[in-house]
Formats: C-alpha cells, sequence, structure tokens
C-alpha cells in the first residue's frame, strides 16, 4: 500500500480513522511510565507539590476555628514561610510536566526515523496522533491522580478529620480542571513536535509560550489596555460603566491565557466563598451574606467558561496540530 | 428710690427691735423640772422598756442633782442613763436641759398590775424635784401591721409591668421585721423593691410606729387572656399578718409572628426570575390586630411584591398566609443575601429574616458545551478534509 500525499476532496478512506488508536494509545502510555523521563518529572512534580501541603498543613493543625471547607485549605492556603499555595505551584508544575511529555511526541519517531514504520502498519495518523495525545493525557492524569490522592491522604493523616462529600466533589472538580490544563499545554506542545523536525527547538518554543503566558502576559495585558482606554478612565475618575467596560477587556484579554483560565476555575472551585471572578460594584453586595459558601453547583456554573475554555482550546490546539500534521511528509 | 428705702429700713429697725424681742419672751418660770412624755406607760413582762425623761433646769444656776430611784418593785432592774451610760447625777446649765432613760427591765414572770415608781433629782442646795411615773405590767400587746395602697387597681396590656406602692405600717410598740409575699394566678410573678431602690427585697425592718413605702411588682405571663387578677399582697411579722388585694385590669393585645409553614426561612431565587415564598402571619397575642401592612427589605435593585399587600384584620390565634415574590437584580451575583420582611400594625410588628440564595441560569452552561460542541466539529472537519486513506 503506497502512500501519497493528500489528493485534495479526492480518494475517502475506508473504515474507522480509529483503527489501531487502542495499541498506539496503550504502548504511549506504557512507554511514558516506563520511562526515566517520566521519573524525574513525576519527583518534580510531587516535590513542587509536597513543600507547600507539608507546610499549609503544619499550618492548618494550629487553626483552632472551625472551617467547613477545611480540606480544602490544604490545596489554597499559602503558608507563610513559602508563599506558594499547591494550586499556585501546580499552574507552574503542570504545564513543564505536559510539555516534557509532548514536545517529542511525534519529532523523535521522525528523527528515528520509526514514523514510516508505524504507519505501514494498518493505523491510520489520525490515531497516531490521537493515541499519542490520549497517552500523554492518561500519563498526566495518573500523575496528577496519585499527587491528588497523595495530598488527600496527608490530609487524613495530619489534619485526623474526613473530607466532607462537597469538599471531596470539589476536589474532583479541580482534578478535571487541572487536567485539562494539563491537556491544553501537552496539545501545544504535540502541535510543536510535529511543526518543527528538531526535538529542542520544539521544546524551546513549547516552553517560550508557557514562559509568554506564565510571565508576560500577565504584564503585557494592563500596559495594553491602559494603552486604549481615555486617560480619565485609567486614571480612576470616569464613570462606573466606562471604568468596568476597561476591567472587562482587561479580564477578558487576560483569559486568552490557559494559566489565567485554570487560576480562575481553581479559585471558583476551591474557595466556595468565591461569587464572582469579575468585579463587583458596592451596591451588588448590599445585603448579601459575607463569607457564605456558594452551592457547588453555583461554584460550577460560575467557572464553567473557564473549563469550557481549557476543554475547547484543548481541543483546537489539537485540531491545528493534527492537520498540520495530516499535510506532512512523513518519509524521511 | 431704692436707697431711700433701704435708709428708712435701717432707721425703723431700732425702733421696732425691742418691741418685738419683748413680745416674744415667755412668762418666766423659775425652777427644776423633770418631765416625761408619757408619765404612765404600759411594759410587757420578761421585756425591757424604755422612759426617757428631762431634767429642765429653768432660771437657776446650774447644779449637780444626784438622781435616785424609789419605788422600784422587787425583781424588776431600772437603770439611768445619760449618753447611753448608767449615770448617778445630772447637771443642767441654765435654761437648759438633759435628757435622761430609764431602762426598765421586767421580770418574765411579773404579773399583770401598776406599779408607782419616782425618780428624784436632789441637789446640794435642798432642791429638789421628784417625778412620779406608773408602770403597768401588761398583757402581751400583739404586733400589729397596717398594709395601705393608694392606687391598688392598675390597668395594662399582657407586656406591661404593673407597679403598686404599699405603705406598710408597724403598728405595734416595737420594731419588726417585716416578711413579703404575694398570691397571684398561676405563672403571674411578683416582686419587692424598696422604695426607689432596686434590689429585690423579701422582707424589710420597720421600726415601732414607722410606715415604709414598698413597690409590688407584678408581671403577668405574655399570653395571658383579657381579664381582671387579683394578687393578694400579705406582710408578716411574729405572727401579725395584714393583706391587701391589688387588682390588675389586662386588657388584651395583639402579637403578629411572621414565619413559614415549615418554619424554614431560606429560600433560592434566580437571577431576573421572580420566585414566590409563602409566608404564614400569626396572631398569637389576645386581641385582634388591624390594618397589618406588609413591606420587606430586600438588596439594591431588587422588587419584592406581597400579596396581600394589606391585611385589614387578624383575629387572635388566626393565621393568614401571605404570598412574596422575590425577583433578584439582573446584575445580581450568585450567592446568599438577607431580605427581611415585615408586618407591621398599629403598635404592633414582626419581622422575619429571610436567606435568599441566588443562582444564576444555567443557559451560559449550555452554551459552553455548545462551545466544546463547535471545537469537536472542527476537529472532525479536519478529519473529514484531511483525513488520509
Amino acid at each position: 500500500m503506497s502512500r501519497k500525499p493528500p489528493p485534495s476532496g479526492g480518494m475517502r478512506r475506508e473504515g474507522s480513522p480509529f483503527t489501531g488508536l487502542g495499541p498506539v494509545f496503550m504502548k504511549e502510555f506504557a512507554d511514558h511510565l516506563s520511562s526515566a523521563r517520566m521519573m524525574v518529572l513525576m519527583l518534580f512534580v510531587i516535590a513542587f507539590g509536597a513543600l507547600p501541603v507539608g507546610l499549609s498543613l503544619q499550618e492548618l493543625r494550629t487553626i483552632t476555628e472551625s472551617d467547613p471547607f477545611l480540606f480544602l485549605r490544604i490545596f489554597t492556603s499559602s503558608p507563610q514561610r513559602v508563599p506558594f499555595s499547591f494550586t499556585a505551584s501546580l499552574s507552574l508544575v503542570i504545564p513543564l510536566l505536559a510539555i516534557g511529555l509532548g514536545f517529542d511526541a511525534v519529532n523523535s519517531e521522525f528523527n528515528r526515523r520509526t514514523l514510516s514504520r508505524v504507519l505501514s502498519q494498518p493505523i491510520y495518523r489520525d490515531a497516531l496522533l490521537l493515541g499519542k495525545f490520549l497517552g500523554g493525557l492518561a500519563t498526566l492524569a495518573v500523575a496528577l491522580v496519585a499527587l491528588w490522592l497523595i495530598v488527600l491522604g496527608a490530609g487524613l493523616l495530619l489534619l485526623g478529620l474526613p473530607p466532607r462529600g462537597v469538599e471531596v466533589a470539589r476536589g474532583v472538580g479541580f482534578l478535571v480542571v487541572a487536567i485539562a490544563y494539563g491537556g491544553v499545554w501537552l496539545a501545544v506542545a504535540m502541535l510543536f513536535s510535529v511543526i518543527f523536525r528538531s526535538t529542542a527547538t520544539s521544546a524551546l518554543c513549547s516552553l517560550g509560550v508557557w514562559l509568554f503566558f506564565a510571565i508576560l502576559w500577565p504584564l503585557v495585558v494592563p500596559v495594553m489596555v491602559l494603552a486604549v482606554t481615555p486617560a480619565d478612565v485609567a486614571m480612576g475618575m470616569g464613570r462606573l460603566d466606562e471604568t468596568l467596560a476597561m476591567i472587562e477587556a482587561q479580564s477578558m484579554l487576560e483569559r486568552l491565557s490557559p494559566n489565567t483560565l485554570f487560576g480562575e476555575a481553581v479559585v471558583g472551585l476551591l474557595n466556595p466563598e468565591t461569587r464572582t471572578l469579575g468585579p463587583i460594584i458596592p451596591s451588588q453586595m448590599r445585603g448579601a451574606i459575607m463569607g457564605a459558601p456558594l452551592p457547588f453547583d453555583q461554584s460550577l456554573v460560575l467557572i464553567w467558561p473557564q473549563v469550557t475554555g481549557l476543554i475547547a482550546g484543548m481541543i483546537v490546539v489539537f485540531a491545528a496540530a493534527y492537520v498540520v500534521f495530516q499535510r506532512e511528509e512523513v518519509r524521511a | 428710690m431704692h436707697r431711700l428705702i433701704a435708709l428708712f429700713v435701717t432707721l425703723a429697725i431700732p425702733f421696732l427691735g425691742p418691741q418685738a424681742a419683748a413680745q416674744q419672751q415667755p412668762p418666766v418660770m423659775q425652777g427644776l423640772f423633770l418631765l416625761t412624755d408619757y408619765p404612765a406607760q404600759t411594759v410587757r413582762a420578761g421585756e425591757t422598756a424604755t422612759v426617757r425623761v428631762k431634767l429642765q433646769n429653768s432660771g437657776l444656776a446650774p447644779e449637780a442633782m444626784a438622781l435616785a430611784l424609789s419605788g422600784v418593785p422587787a425583781g424588776w432592774k431600772i437603770d439611768i442613763l445619760g449618753g447611753g451610760q448608767p449615770v448617778a447625777s445630772a447637771m443642767p446649765g441654765q435654761n437648759e436641759s438633759v435628757s435622761l432613760q430609764l431602762r426598765v427591765e421586767v421580770p418574765k414572770d411579773d404579773k399583770p398590775g401598776s406599779h408607782q415608781v419616782a425618780l428624784s433629782a436632789k441637789g446640794a442646795r435642798l432642791q429638789s424635784v421628784e417625778l412620779p411615773l406608773t408602770l403597768t405590767v401588761g398583757t402581751e400587746a400583739p404586733a400589729k401591721l397596717s398594709l395601705k395602697s393608694r392606687l391598688p387597681s392598675l390597668r395594662g396590656t399582657p407586656r406591661s409591668s404593673f407597679e403598686y406602692t404599699v405603705t406598710v405600717g408597724n403598728d405595734s410598740g416595737k420594731d419588726l421585721t417585716v416578711a413579703l409575699s404575694a398570691q397571684g394566678p398561676a405563672n403571674f410573678q411578683t416582686t419587692f423593691t424598696e422604695g426607689f431602690g432596686s434590689n429585690e427585697i423579701s422582707s424589710i425592718p420597720i421600726e415601732a410606729g414607722q410606715t415604709k413605702d414598698i413597690k409590688v411588682k407584678v408581671t403577668p405571663p405574655r399570653d395571658v387572656k383579657a381579664d381582671d387578677y387579683p394578687v393578694l399582697v400579705k406582710v408578716a411579722a411574729e405572727g401579725a399578718t395584714a393583706d391587701l388585694r391589688v387588682t390588675l385590669q389586662i386588657s388584651g393585645q395583639g402579637r403578629l409572628a411572621l414565619s413559614t409553614k415549615d418554619g424554614r426561612l431560606s429560600g433560592e431565587a434566580e437571577i431576573g426570575k421572580a420566585s414566590a415564598y409563602t409566608l404564614v402571619l400569626v396572631n398569637d397575642g389576645t386581641a385582634a390586630v388591624a390594618e397589618i401592612e406588609m413591606s420587606g427589605t430586600v438588596p439594591a435593585n431588587w422588587k419584592v411584591e406581597f400579596n396581600p399587600k394589606t391585611i385589614p384584620t387578624l383575629a387572635p390565634n388566626e393565621k393568614k398566609e401571605v404570598q412574596v415574590l422575590v425577583t433578584p437584580a439582573d446584575k445580581a451575583i450568585a450567592g446568599d443575601y438577607v431580605a427581611s420582611f415585615r408586618a407591621t400594625a398599629r403598635g404592633e410588628s414582626s419581622a422575619a429574616d429571610f436567606r435568599i440564595t441566588v443562582t444564576t441560569s444555567t443557559l451560559w452552561g449550555l452554551v459552553g458545551v455548545g462551545i466544546i460542541a463547535v471545537a469537536l466539529l472542527v476537529l472532525l472537519g479536519a478529519v473529514a478534509r484531511f483525513g488520509r486513506r
């Protein structure tokens, strides 16, 4: 069976594009789990996760006031000695983990000249790319679930009280959001691994995008927004609706970054007192019972756009990688 | 003009002065006198009585007067006291007097009857004066108390407090400690306080012949029916009692209570949509409440409506359901808010704080699912477009 460049609108393929998806997924998953790189990444993640969790657990043990969401505080409280909460730490480490898993997904096969060998099997390219992506995502999920369970177990052991049902539900929601966040970065890394033949270039580009969104974007957005707003509004002298519009525009731009989406979703899920992620006018808070937690379903409604954005972003980036991969010449 | 009058007054005084002084001078009566208010007294067997005596010197030169008693019955002991100490003589100055007391100790088993006792004061210059006293041993006079109130009947609502000022008199010849008590209908609370004091008292000491004002405060139970209720105030001391009936005229009063059917004071409301809650208004007072108006305090830009808005009258123990429609503001933020509903009538009101959980529409959630579906469609389109054989 000879492989030709895609005839535009020409021959339709026969059978499901997902033939062979299972073997690719299993192989990729097994490779990841047994690889030395995975061990290093895992150690990295656990070290970054364990430090804030351990310290915040030490602090939580000294708290005497009753807190209905004590278990969630393990995730969100930032210890005094290290001003870094578990979730903040994860928002940095998850992209690294995902990029580490995905930056050489396709081009390493290419460089080892194994790609054409694989594709000579009854496996479509669709299945190969999707299998690799799902394998990476599954590995990511395993790592995050393990980490989540470790945190939960440590909390049980050191706090000595079981989490309530709603806390577990919120924790599971957090896990799903974290996996989706990792998925976005995995898709980005795979996109670069498809575009660039060199694994180093691909890794560098992925890390560059990550650094851009993690560090540069939060600094650039306010400058951009201030540049286009009138001076009096920027100084805080404008009308209420103009100021609100400025703030809205700024947060909309910030939400282009997966880091912002992840951060907001985590705040909504793990801080049940969060009522809104946008600006609040004082008149809206009149009569509100401060500190009253939002019901879980309302928190979900609140962060739903963020979750949707992460999942849709993951799919769109993966689709881009797919299109690029399909158009590529794979015979080296 | 003023100065002229002042001058006239100063001139006039020397002429008026001696004349006025002469008019005030009582007729001069020289001599030495032993005086007592009650020369014939009753004493009781087994008790100590005190007889107050005064040695008066009118216009004589001061002189030491030796005091002596004669005719003291057998077994009796009479001491002459001056300034609290036993004395043997007294020396009143010119136109002055010395107070003396005779402490009379009567033996327990003394029989009733009269005894003549004479107190004499003898001076060195053969001046002497004698005071005969008749001390009668009487049968034991019982302690006697009186109880009076100026306003024995008060009117009020079950919530007012009824304060009666009663005057307790000790009409007996000795000091008494009077115990106070009151008998009222069940669950009526009675407290006693002294005059203007705030301390509750259960007994009060009253000197012989004196009276004291005490306050009796009666608190009826809140749910008492309109009626007249008597309260019997009793004072007692050493076997003597006195009682006084005071009356509480309690008129009925309506009382409103606002709640819900099952007592749950929380509910949910969706942003921009009216949510209905059923409030229950109860009159658990003792009289009808008229012209009840419903009102509510809700967060800014919220709407609240009552159905019915006014209730003409609510009889005692009658329940009335009131529908309240709450519409959160369009820009409300999800979460818990406090809305306060009130039923107000003349002089009577009741409020209920309602906790409303505002929920947002799940419409945008569906939009989010739609976005994911679009992304998947893009992917499927790419698969269809670029899929290879």
